[in-house]
């Protein structure tokens, strides 16, 4: 993996981030952190809906049409700002543990929010009616959250990666 | 107490030396600070997107306030205090940074905007609740809120990059030892980010 980092810090669209860093860095991750903010937001409100906190006098398909779109283009965001901070710091990306941890909680997220909206459509009245109150959905819905606020976490320790001691594979080399 | 010597007292207090000594405290604190600052602007964002007219244009103004704005407050406290405790680690380095300075000119600015708004178009909301878009000062005003948040997370993170934390010894940056890597110890380094990249 060091290796490939290494490697793709010499490829040009890198080099050319590396050396507009004054600006290119900052101003990806703004925008990176605006995407994170637009799924918690919609994860929120979805959630809140399911637990029937928040959103009470729209259904479950009304709250998921409102926030769903935006959730998912959120993502795509991410994905694109998260992939050039990649290309832009690949050793201060890769080569933490950090990061992959991150990776696998975002493939968890980003596969409950697009399943759930799947299932939602394919089955709209089972969910309506009996899903959304059951306690196994709400503890889903609470656990979805709280893997968005682990994701946030370790996307800002990626920074930190020496938190994890000898864990962090940049404390080994 | 002047100024100066209130910033010194600050980042002396036992509080601020036990976050600085901890390897842990000060990323965790930042952390919890992104996750309070992305609720708060994911939550400003529902509601000045349907004052704009562009999203939740069929539920009234009025109950998408009551079911969004507690959220948001509650998460501003968590900003404002995890921001709090990063300020006082290095409270005098923060306090003459220009982007952190210009942080909290947007965030005055910002309560500002709230309050155009709530002696204003929020009184009289009755007329408009149900309307797909507010009147048009409430449009300006949440026009004004998207821009203004978005750069106080701009700032934000400028000041990350400006700013170093004073006592902690931080670990050699990535950038130095992909160079030891590539064999070209002792060169300087390339343009590393700013003074560390955060």
């Amino acid at each position: 993996m060091k290796q490939f980092a290494l490697w793709l810090s010499t490829t040009s669209p890198s080099v050319y981030i590396q050396e507009h860093n004054s600006w290119t860095i900052p101003a990806i991750q703004s925008i990176h952190i605006v995407g994170i903010a637009l799924v918690m937001g919609s994860v929120l409100m979805i959630d809140l809906r399911i637990l029937g906190w928040a959103w009470v006098d729209q259904t479950l398909r009304q709250t998921t049409d409102r926030f769903g779109p935006w959730l998912t283009g959120a993502l795509w965001l991410l994905l694109v700002t998260g992939i050039l901070m990649v290309i832009g710091e690949p050793v201060r990306e890769l080569v933490t543990l950090s990061f992959w941890l991150k990776m696998a909680l975002v493939a968890i997220g980003a596969a409950v929010a697009i399943a759930f909206q799947r299932a939602l459509r394919r089955h709209e009245q089972h969910w309506e009616d009996t899903l959304v109150h059951r306690r196994s959905i709400k503890s889903v819905a609470v656990m979805t959250f709280l893997i968005w606020i682990c994701i946030i976490f370790l996307g800002r320790l990626i920074a930190y990666d020496h938190v994890w001691g000898s864990w962090s594979p940049s404390e080994r080399q | 107490m002047d100024i100066a010597s209130l910033l010194e007292w600050l980042q002396e207090t036992s509080l601020a030396v036990h976050i600085r000594d901890s390897l842990f405290a000060f990323p965790l604190i930042e952390s919890t600070h992104v996750i309070g600052l992305t609720l708060v602007f994911g939550t400003i964002a529902i509601i000045d997107l349907r004052l704009l007219g562009l999203a939740s244009t069929n539920r009234p103004f009025q109950r998408l306030a009551a079911d969004t704005l507690k959220w948001t407050w509650v998460a501003f406290a968590v900003s404002a205090l995890t921001g709090g405790l990063m300020f006082i680690t290095n409270a005098t380095v923060y306090y003459h940074n220009a982007y952190f300075r210009a942080k909290i000119a947007l965030l005055a600015l910002a309560a500002l905007n709230m309050l155009v708004f709530e002696v204003t178009t929020r009184r009289s909301v009755a007329q408009w609740d149900r309307d797909a878009s507010a009147p048009p000062l409430a449009r300006v005003v949440a026009a004004a809120s998207l821009v203004i948040w978005i750069s106080v997370i701009v700032t934000g993170r400028m000041i990350g990059f400006t700013t170093t934390r004073a006592t902690v010894a931080e670990p050699a940056p990535v950038e130095q030892n992909l160079e030891d890597l590539l064999g070209f110890p002792g060169e300087s380094s390339p343009p590393a980010p700013a003074e560390e990249s955060k």
